[in-house]
């Protein structure tokens, strides 16, 4: 299966308009305004690109690199001592190991090694972001930054060290970084529609869901980088034979603030906001380097002001922060809904057919923190095709159990089995994969992402390939009565229709259980009861075992076939609803609490 | 296809030649300076002087009394990927000669652009002595050379009877890092001695770790040898002073700023090598009175001084070669001899176009910079780059 497989149409027709796009810029330029025109465009382009090769990782995870412009730095070095002519690399790296020596290589062949070396470094140096959590991934590529800075000086026998490596060959013509300015867009704009694209997006939008949803959101993460990194230290060899001569601070913080700058302005989440920012910034700053040498009007001189193309800058950075915080573009991607190819859903014949076999245990589970107990000794079953209700006032351990089940926690003792494996201790994402799916009690989707996709990432985690995921997707959607909105964002729907697409993506996993955590919270009651009839049509249609948590006495007793009551971390009661209506134990934790509000 | 470029240029330069007849021929000089950002301190004071020279020179009848300069300014924006733009830009534009910043980096992408046009190329005051030889024949440096200052430095040190010398560099530029280097080399080779060297990141501002070494030293260093300049160099030097460590200070050209001197007594006694300094009653302090009565206020830095001189070296050469043809001027100036300019006499005969030139040593006493000397480095001395 190719990567590209199943990525929408629309995609491609999008990314194609870019290239057009940002090619014609470049053509124009390079027309009206000579050889100072193809300068620009050349620069231009490989901003592009850069900026590009940062938002493949930026804008798809939402943590901001700091470490890119280091990164690029590796590949200017590289291609540098690999293209340079045998003379002057004697004469400027006179103690370069004789392996490196003399090779003179051309243009392709330079980038193929630099290309290999950027996937190496790519690798290797995401094993450490990728454990980092969302907050200090961004720190930590701020150390890459430094710590490649501080190495490409140190290492003076390849780089110079903080004096300047020059005799670069300049291979850079702007038909080369228009040629890199246009791959990288058809690989940023396929890549966001890809599996990997939809995973990293899920993550950056509620990474707990995303987990939830069956997304490993370290490998994703790493790969996502590795990929970024490989285009980064190529477009970094690029702009190094672009400049010719560098040293260590050409690719340090001067050089991201300004690739940051542009991806802000255009707008991260997006490749058609990428390249508009590029563009703009580039353009901004070119029109005001004209204007700063001073303006003759007929009898008025305006008299020049260096510094110009910097304010413009500024001011466009600030304008952008100020009155459009997601970007120039926001959440759009450029290009028309064409060619339209009409979504199949997968027939309902195809979808859970898997039977759901043993129950859903939890085997004497403990829970410690500290000295105190918050659960002790639990044990009980979700049997398929059965409705479990779990009750308890607060406090009574409902949450940390949840926790535990879903691979949050690891119990202090005790055993979870799903589908007749093991997993308590085991990652949210390998218990999502092994059968269960969940909702969330405050909901949690991905809200910058349509409602498709929301579902799609967790049909991905299933196996299914891209085209057929969408089409899994879409029979769940329909299932529950949302398909008329596959593609808006799941950030506009209704609070009911929020619940029921959160419903719908928990059961894209297609699972052997669903846990539902206070599914009709903060539902009136017309809500609730259209939400009754969804939970009863996919117990009595599948095969799932449903775990509900649910302070709602009367959805829970109507819905339940069996309960289970915790209280202060331990089980005082189970059966069936007729049974724990009466239980005294019952009675009796919920006086003054939950009885007298139901 | 580039040849055939040349030839319609050259064509079309000739011809404009022969159609403005008996008015001055112009010759364009392009600059593709950093006007703003991180090297603007001495590019901007560079660049004033340079202006002045050029109105100077015109109102003279020209270049070599017959070019009337025409000036095609591009601002860098301290950013080495404008600077290969602007260059680019300049060379396509037909200048006959190109000046570019204050620092190697931008200096040598600039004039790899320029040496294949054949256009002879000026730093305005880059003293990295790589520059020259990383680019080519048609490269030029105009300023004391890096190792040049730090031959001299070692060699007043050795006079001056110090014998142990503590060295504080920081490999983040070429200049913090190997000037100090330069001057370990010469000074060991005098018989002196480096008690030992602490490194520093530009800008750290806390400077406890390197001083509280410097202050463990027994016996203490005769003196500090560093390159920092600000905002390091004020830093370290209140929290050496700070701390009680009396050690005399022997620095570079990077701290010939009003900053140091405004330090007020804790400054006193620092040594440091400067492109030149106006004593009373020299050319120097006449060009600082002029420009003062031109432009209301004294030149802050020697940098407006050293932008001066490059119109006047530039003449030289045109007088020499007779024309501003990019072959005969570049000869020109790699044989100009003892060329008189406001800080001395510059030299590129002989040298790898970084010339050789007087640098002056002065001392910081009350706010004031009184010379200790002025010498040309003796060559046998001078550092390999």
């Amino acid at each position: 299966m190719l990567p590209w497989t199943g990525v929408p149409p629309r995609a491609w027709t999008s990314a194609l308009l870019l290239i057009a796009g940002v090619g014609g810029l470049a053509l124009v330029v390079s027309l009206v305004f000579g050889n100072t025109g193809v300068n620009i465009a050349t620069l231009a382009l490989l901003q592009v690109a850069a900026v590009l090769a940062l938002a493949t990782f930026s804008g798809n995870s939402g943590i901001v690199s700091f470490g890119h412009s280091a990164f690029m730095g590796i590949g200017a070095y590289v291609f540098g001592v690999l293209a340079m002519p045998k003379g002057i690399q004697a004469s400027a790296l006179p103690n370069l190991p004789l392996w490196l020596q003399g090779h003179q290589l051309s243009l392709a062949a330079a980038l193929l090694i630099v290309l290999a070396v950027g996937l190496v470094v790519g690798i290797l140096s995401g094993f450490p972001l990728a454990r980092l959590s969302t907050g200090s991934a961004a720190i930590g590529t701020l150390a890459f930054l430094i710590i490649i800075h501080v190495t490409l000086i140190g290492a003076r026998d390849f780089t110079r060290g903080s004096q300047t490596f020059y005799g670069v060959p300049r291979l850079t013509t702007v038909y080369v970084a228009f040629l890199a300015a246009a791959t990288f867009i058809l690989v940023a704009r396929i890549l966001k529609e890809t599996p990997l694209g939809l995973k990293l997006r899920a993550a950056r939008e509620n990474e707990v869901a995303a987990a939830a949803s069956g997304v490993n959101v370290r490998l994703s993460r790493h790969m996502g980088w590795a990929l970024s990194i490989t285009l980064s230290v190529t477009v970094g060899a690029l702009y190094g034979s672009f400049l010719g001569a560098f040293s260590p601070k050409d690719f340090y913080f001067d050089l991201i603030f300004t690739l940051i700058a542009m991806l802000i302005v255009g707008g991260m989440l997006t490749v058609s906001g990428a390249v508009a920012g590029t563009v703009l910034l580039a353009g901004v700053v070119q029109i005001l380097r004209q204007a700063e040498t001073g303006i003759d009007l007929g009898s008025l001189h305006i008299p020049g002001i260096f510094g110009l193309p910097q304010l413009g800058m500024g001011l466009a950075l600030l304008l952008t922060i100020w009155r459009r915080p997601l970007g120039l573009m926001g959440l759009r991607e450029i290009g028309p809904d064409w060619p339209r190819r009409k979504l199949e859903p997968m027939p309902p014949e195809a979808l859970h057919t898997k039977p759901a076999g043993a129950p859903l245990k939890v085997d004497q589970v403990t829970m410690r923190f500290g000295g105190l107990v918050a659960l002790d000794n639990i044990s009980f079953a979700v049997p398929p095709r059965q409705v479990t209700g779990l009750i308890g006032p607060n406090g009574a351990g409902k949450t940390t159990l949840i926790n535990i089940i879903c691979g949050q926690m690891k119990p202090t003792a005790g055993r979870i089995v799903i589908g007749g494996r093991e997993m308590a201790g085991e990652a949210p994402h390998r218990v999502a994969v092994a059968g269960l799916g969940r909702t969330f009690q405050n909901i949690r989707l991905f809200d910058r992402m349509s409602a498709l996709e929301n579902v799609t990432v967790a049909a991905l985690s299933k196996g299914h390939d891209a085209a057929n995921a969408r089409r899994v997707a879409l029979a769940e959607l329909a299932r529950l009565g949302l398909a008329h909105r596959a593609e808006d964002l799941a950030g506009s729907f209704a609070y009911g229709d929020r619940r029921r697409l959160e419903i719908a993506r928990a059961l894209a996993l297609e699972p052997r259980f669903l846990l539902l955590d206070e599914p009709a919270a903060g539902m009136n009651p017309a809500e609730t009861d259209a939400l009754i009839r969804v939970l009863e049509s996919i117990r009595n249609d599948h095969e799932i075992g449903l775990l509900v948590v649910e302070h709602d006495m009367r959805l829970i007793m109507r819905l339940s076939d069996r309960m289970v009551v915790l209280n202060k971390g331990q089980k005082i009661a189970e059966g069936t609803p007729q049974d724990i209506r009466s239980d005294p134990k019952v009675i009796e934790a919920y006086i003054g609490t939950k009885r007298a509000r139901h | 296809m580039k040849n055939f470029r040349f030839a319609v240029l050259a064509g079309a330069i000739g011809l404009a030649g022969l159609t403005t007849g008996a008015h001055a021929e112009d010759v364009t000089i392009g600059l593709a300076t950093a006007q703003t950002g991180g090297l603007a301190y001495a590019d901007q004071p560079s660049l004033a002087g340079f202006k002045m020279a050029v109105d100077e020179i015109n109102a003279e009848g020209g270049l070599g009394g017959k070019y009337n300069i025409v000036l095609d300014i591009k601002d860098t924006r301290t950013d080495t990927a404008a600077t290969v733009q602007a260059a680019q830009e300049l060379v396509a534009d037909g200048v006959k000669v190109m000046i570019t910043p204050c620092d190697a980096d931008p200096s040598i992408a600039a004039g790899q652009i320029s040496q294949p046009a054949q256009i002879p190329t000026l730093t305005f005051c880059g003293t990295t002595p790589t520059i020259t030889e990383a680019v080519g024949d048609y490269m030029f440096g105009t300023y004391p050379a890096d190792n040049g200052q730090a031959a001299l430095l070692a060699d007043y040190a050795a006079k001056k009877g110090y014998k142990n010398i503590y060295i504080l560099k920081s490999p983040d530029s070429a200049y913090t890092l190997r000037l100090p280097e330069y001057f370990e080399e010469v000074f060991k080779k005098k018989g002196g001695t480096i008690l030992g060297e602490g490194t520093y990141t530009m800008g750290q501002q806390d400077f406890a770790a390197e001083v509280t070494k410097i202050k463990a030293l027994s016996p203490q260093p005769d003196a500090i040898m560093t390159a920092a300049y600000e905002p390091d160099f004020p830093a370290f030097l209140q929290q050496l002073r700070g701390a009680g460590v009396t050690a005399p200070i022997i620095g570079s050209d990077g701290i010939d700023s009003p900053t140091i001197t405004g330090l007020g007594a804790i400054a006193n006694g620092i040594v440091h090598t400067t492109a030149g300094s106006p004593v009373a009653g020299s050319k120097l302090a006449a060009f600082y009175d002029k420009f003062k009565e031109k432009t209301g206020a004294a030149p802050e830095t020697v940098y407006v001084a050293t932008g001066y001189e490059i119109p006047y070296i530039l003449d030289a050469a045109v007088k020499a070669a007779g024309s501003v043809d990019g072959p005969a001027l570049r000869d020109a100036l790699a044989n100009l001899k003892d060329v008189e300019v406001l800080t001395g006499k510059v030299t590129y005969a002989g040298t790898n176009r970084m010339p050789i030139r007087d640098i002056t040593i002065v001392e910081i006493q009350d706010g004031k910079r009184a010379p200790i000397l002025t010498a040309m480095p003796d060559p046998a001395d001078v550092p390999k780059p």
